[in-house]
């Protein structure tokens, strides 16, 4: 036995000695700890931002009219929710916990711990974010770029540009004195001429507020610009600062004489039309 | 043999790796210090032929010395040997598409006995006595990994704390892994050692 250590103590010297190895310095060692913890930092950073794009998506989804832009609210759901960015949350996370388990001492800590911290960083940081408003820079930058995401905004102001199917979003650039017709530039920028006359209270206060709004109505026809509003409901950004033009006052208040108080018939016929007049109320 | 001057055979672990940084020789007495006790282990984990455990056993001192400065005082010297150990011993397996072989030797007995008291206070065992060869049938039915936390629990005799800075995984997990490891070694022993 002995002759066998001195055997093993022999040969490993004499390995080193001719390999002339030496000990790998140790700032080699601090600096892949340091590398795997700012690797696991940057993951739950990318998590803070997928998460304040969620917020922002979900923020900005209007779900009370997925009534009047979807045949059902599954398919509202599946067109809307931020799958991409809670993907993109749970991906960094894991990449986050896949580098503290690399560092010295991370092994120590279960992946529940891990995954916990850094849901709970990524979300504390996420809302900070939303909160000055770069959950909505973040879906318009980065949301543009992979082919398989649309960021949301872009996806609404898609439902919203279907005036054929009864939707029209875009800014109200100026309306009648009395609100009974008004117009507005869609997304694409044409312009429509906007009948007013059935709309109620809550429609024309929003007409009158100006700015952004979502129009549910009737096209007069196929190939005029001239579209029948039903209910008008304002398109208000929240969590983004940058896109969302401020509401213009275009004109007073309509007095509660221009305020009808039953719609014609041509809008009573639009698909939803009781939820889309509970909303109104 | 290579003089350590200084160095005596009561120096801590961590004090000769101090001194194997200045200088090399001191190493040796870590090497003396841990080429029994990794050999038996190597055994343990199925490094069946001795000339594999002893190119294993140089590897990993010579890998330990390479990385020397990567020892982290706060974590005992013989947990840090041992990982190096279990690393170089998983790769070795995995270079050589072998299965692990349970080799038993002559501390089987106490072995078992350890074993034994430890199941039976869970009540995994009735009274009657397992023999070598009914032990080593059982624990080669089960995955490395419960083998893993049962060589290093009872064979070993390696506190939670050290099996996690081991095997690299949370104490949590090491607690998961023997309790899997017993029972799976109680449905593995042959029913009439069951209570």
């Amino acid at each position: 036995m002995n002759t066998q250590k001195d055997n093993l103590i022999e040969r490993v010297l004499k390995n080193i000695e001719e390999k002339h190895l030496t000990p790998r310095p140790r700032y080699e060692f601090i600096l892949k700890n340091y590398f795997f913890w700012t690797l696991g930092a940057l993951a739950v950073a990318f998590g803070a931002l997928a998460f304040s794009a969620t917020l922002f998506e979900i923020q900005n989804v209007d779900w009370r009219l997925s009534v009047a832009t979807h045949s059902s609210f599954f398919s509202f759901f599946l067109s809307a929710a931020p799958f991409v960015w809670i993907i993109t949350l749970v991906l960094f996370i894991l990449i986050g916990y896949i580098n503290v388990r690399r560092t010295n001492h991370g092994y120590r800590y279960p992946l529940s711990i891990i995954a916990i911290g850094a849901v709970l960083t990524s979300i504390a940081l996420g809302t900070a974010l939303y909160a000055i408003g770069f959950g909505g820079r973040i879906d318009e930058a980065i949301g543009d770029h992979p082919p398989f995401y649309r960021p949301i905004l872009a996806t609404q102001r898609e439902w919203w540009l279907a005036p054929e199917k009864g939707l029209l979003g875009g800014e109200i650039i100026k309306a009648a004195a009395d609100l009974s017709s008004f117009s507005v530039k869609d997304f694409s920028g044409h312009v429509w001429n906007v009948d007013g006359s059935d709309l109620r209270g809550p429609d024309l206060a929003t007409v009158a507020r100006g700015g952004i709004a979502r129009i549910v109505g009737v096209p007069v026809s196929a190939t005029s610009t001239l579209f029948h509003a039903c209910f008008v409901f304002p398109w208000e950004m929240r969590g983004d600062f940058r896109n969302a033009p401020p509401p213009r006052p275009l004109a007073a208040v309509a007095s509660s004489t221009q305020a009808a108080t039953t719609r014609s018939d041509a809008c009573k016929n639009i698909r939803p039309y009781q939820q889309l007049h509970d909303i109104d109320d | 043999m290579p003089q350590t001057p200084q160095m005596t055979d009561d120096a801590s672990d961590e004090e000769i790796v101090r001194r194997t940084l200045i200088n090399k020789d001191a190493f040796a007495l870590l090497i003396k210090r841990y080429e029994a006790k990794l050999s038996r282990y190597l055994t343990r984990l199925g490094v069946g032929l001795a000339e594999d455990r002893e190119d294993i056993l140089q590897n990993v001192f010579i890998k330990a010395y390479k990385n020397l400065n990567s020892f982290d005082p706060s974590l005992a010297f013989s947990s840090w040997i041992y990982r190096i150990a279990h690393n170089e011993t998983m790769s070795f397996f995995r270079a050589k598409h072998a299965r692990p072989q349970v080799i038993l030797n002559e501390e089987s007995e106490m072995l078992i006995t350890e074993l034994e008291d430890e199941m039976a206070d869970t009540s995994l065992l009735a009274e009657a006595r397992l023999s070598k060869e009914e032990l080593t049938k059982a624990l080669e039915t089960l995955p490395q990994s419960y083998r893993d936390a049962l060589t290093l629990r009872f064979f070993e005799d390696r506190s939670y704390s050290e099996m996690s800075d081991i095997l690299q995984v949370p104490v949590g997990t090491v607690s998961t892994l023997l309790y899997r490891a017993k029972r799976a070694l109680k449905e593995s022993l042959p029913k009439t050692f069951l209570p």
